[in-house]
């Protein structure tokens, strides 16, 4: 069960300005084993790929807290 | 106490609610007791208090910044008022850091609510499902379901999943796929959808879709996908914003240089951030672009939204579109002495031996009008009419073609009556009795209700023409346009024929949008500006390719769609004007010096913050169309 990539959605709505989406997309491809982050500043959706053994849910929803703004896992 | 303060530290957005209040409080404080009381001495202590409460957050976040090497607002806003500090302008440093803190808080308010209208229906899909394993009613994940298993929906609840009845009635709302404030009535082998609303009864239903592979998840996606779909408008506007930032930050270290003014250097840093500039164009398009979802209309993209907003003609089918599509029973013409419901009646006596579809509206409007005998013998003559024997008497009910084939023929009122209701459009079918022809009746495809008002709506509206491309003969055509009050009529076309028109409008100079099917009309539809289609909340292949997909086939939503894309193009343009000037005006006012540092903060924030509160007023209901909506539920209470 190595290296098994899973996208988790997460959402936010405090993006107020376009600036933040390169600060919170740097902060999550900083954390171990995420390979690609997108954040969408009209919708606040933030998509993950990463693998849950090196980073779960928590520690991207902390991740973002770290820069500032509040998201919490969507299923859709 | 303690943990709770711990509580309100780690979660972003309260730490700064809070740190903003206490920053304002101590301001307010060095206020008072200048202004008040005459006292110079605490105003510097309480107003450094106020700044580093309020910049503390501000530089916890353009350190985060700096750390992943980026330059951040944050990081301009702190050297400024740190800046501020150091040449002992205390007032400007707390009043441009509060600013910023306050200004973002009523951002992030603002900005939150207008996406509101999308997590409306994100939370429209309830977290746990209610399903039976073994008998047993167990509580489960709703994206845990597993498909074909039997879900439980009682009264009130909304429903999990996609699915299909197996047992129980009720009345669903479907606004949150529809946005149809009807209920629906459910019974056994009824489709329903994920997030609609059980307001009765008790349904069990076999899961078909599950999670993300719902009809709802599917429209949230595509919602979400449209409001990220950059208008024109705003990959210009990007493009600009990404080059002002440093620009101004340039500016800033030139003007220091050339005139040695520190104060002049910092304010730029402040007005730096192009705020209402880089969220104009968004904030309009998701604004808009949500408001039509919650109608049941899917607008795929702030392209699409601003090419719709210039929408000057509109073309659409016949069949279907702006009629029911289905043959009804329009006129009965009685002749030789006999009376209409008699005509009615023996027309439906033969009838019932057809399985044709003009056939059918002729039953039921003799069964309205009381019971309907059987027929004592039957006998159909493919392609041209029956022959039914009842009491006695022989009944020949057909068209043009079985009376020649019965050798009977027309007097001349019979003949001038077949004319006058082939000008009408309507499909003549002729009633004889013992070879004698007793009556005619006239079938044709009845416009909507709805037809009219939508056009009258339509050319309120400013869309000038609207266009019938129906492959239906000419008086049919014809007769449905005037009463639905159709611009113009082109009657018998081919697809192919139906293309031509599209794009010969189009080099008219017109902006045309094309309602259809998605089907039959695709090459048509693909043609036009803007391409809608009706009735698309089945059918995820119109949902797919249309520009706007409806739906419902509710015709006043076409109207409403344009009225939401003119609301939003226009709003779009004054947010657009209100940004620009703002940003003329500061430069113009910092260079002049007659704007500060708290000033250039002041009039930046506002500027967001009315940018955005524009964008709302897209959310609310016109007051136009809520009229409408009240007087059709009162038609429908009244029906």
């Amino acid at each position: 069960m190595t290296n098994v990539t899973t996208r988790t959605t997460l959402r936010s709505d405090e993006l107020s300005c376009p600036s933040c989406v390169p600060k919170i997309e740097n902060a999550l491809l900083a954390l171990p084993g995420v390979t690609k982050a997108e954040v969408k500043f009209a919708s606040g959706r933030i998509d993950v790929e990463h693998d849950p053994a090196l980073s779960d849910v928590a520690a991207l929803v902390k991740s973002i807290a770290r820069t500032g703004y509040t998201a919490r896992a969507s299923a859709f | 106490m303690f943990s709770e303060l711990m509580n309100i530290y780690r979660h972003p957005a309260s730490r700064r609610k809070w740190l903003t209040i206490a920053s304002g409080l101590f301001i307010t404080v060095a206020l008072v007791a200048w202004y008040g009381f005459g006292l110079a001495a605490p105003w510097a202590p309480l107003m450094t208090i106020a700044a580093v409460l309020a910049g503390y957050d501000i530089a916890l976040r353009a350190w985060g910044a700096l750390r992943l090497r980026q330059l951040s607002i944050e990081l301009l806003v702190i050297v400024a008022a740190v800046g501020a500090l150091f040449i002992d302008n205390h007032w400007e440093s707390a009043a441009v850091t509060f600013l910023f803190m306050l200004g973002a808080w009523l951002e992030t308010r603002t900005m939150s609510r207008t996406r509101g209208a999308l997590t409306a229906l994100i939370d429209a899909a309830p977290v746990t499902a209610t399903v039976l394993r073994g008998g047993e009613r167990v509580e489960v994940a709703a994206h845990e379901v597993a498909l074909g298993e039997t879900v439980l929906v009682r009264a009130g609840e909304r429903l999990p999943v996609d699915g299909e009845v197996i047992e129980g009635t009720a009345a669903v709302n479907e606004a949150s796929i529809t946005g149809e404030p009807i209920p629906a009535e459910k019974a056994p082998g009824s489709k329903v959808f994920a997030g609609t609303l059980a307001e009765n009864g008790l349904l069990h239903l076999r899961a078909t879709g599950v999670g993300g592979d719902t009809t709802l998840a599917r429209i949230i996606t595509r919602v979400e996908e449209a409001q990220e779909a950059k208008a024109p408008a705003q990959r210009m506007i990007e493009s600009f914003g990404r080059w002002y930032t440093p620009a101004v930050f340039v500016m800033a270290v030139v003007s220091y240089i050339v005139t040695r003014n520190v104060e002049l250097a910092l304010t730029l840093l402040v007005v730096s951030c192009p705020g209402a500039l880089v969220i104009s164009t968004p904030v309009s398009v998701v604004a808009g672009i949500g408001r039509a979802a919650r109608a049941g209309i899917l607008i795929k993209g702030g392209e699409h939204l601003e090419n719709a907003g210039r929408i000057n003609t509109l073309a659409l089918d016949k069949t279907g579109t702006l009629t029911e599509g289905q043959p009804r029973l329009a006129e009965i013409v009685a002749l030789a002495g006999q009376s209409k419901a008699d005509v009615l009646l023996w027309a439906a006596i033969a009838e019932t031996g057809s399985s044709h579809p003009l056939g059918r509206p002729i039953i039921e409007a003799a069964r309205k009008q009381g019971r309907l005998p059987t027929a004592d013998a039957l006998e159909e003559i493919a392609g041209m009419g029956l022959i039914a024997r009842h009491d006695g008497h022989e009944i020949a009910v057909g068209s043009h073609r079985l009376f020649d084939h019965l050798k009977i023929d027309f007097n001349a009122e019979a003949r001038d009556g077949i004319a006058r209701l082939h000008g009408l459009g309507h499909t003549v079918v002729i009633v004889a009795r013992n070879g004698e022809v007793v009556g005619l009746l006239g079938l044709a495809d009845m416009p909507r209700a709805s037809a009219r008002p939508m056009i009258d709506r339509l050319h309120t509206l400013g869309v000038n023409r609207v266009v019938m491309l129906t492959g239906d003969q000419r008086p049919a055509a014809e007769a449905i346009a005037r009463a639905v009050g159709v611009d113009e009529v082109h009657a018998a076309m081919m697809p192919a024929d139906k293309l031509d028109r599209i794009r010969a409008m189009r080099a008219e100079g017109l902006r045309v949008a094309m309602v259809g099917d998605g089907i039959n009309d695709a090459p048509a539809l693909a043609a036009a500006d803007i391409s809608i289609a009706m009735g698309a909340g089945g059918s995820d292949i119109a949902i797919e390719t249309a520009d706007i997909a409806l739906m419902t086939d509710d015709l006043g939503k076409i109207a409403e769609a344009m009225e939401i894309s003119r609301a939003t193009l226009a709003n779009m343009r004054q947010n657009l004007v209100i940004s620009v000037l703002t940003v003329i005006g500061l430069l113009f006012g910092v260079y002049t010096g007659s704007i500060h540092m708290a000033g250039g903060m002041l009039v930046h924030q506002l500027s967001v913050l009315i940018v955005i509160l524009n964008g709302m007023r897209l959310l609310r209901v016109p007051k136009a169309a809520r009229t409408r909506a009240v007087a059709a539920k009162a038609e429908r209470v009244a029906a």
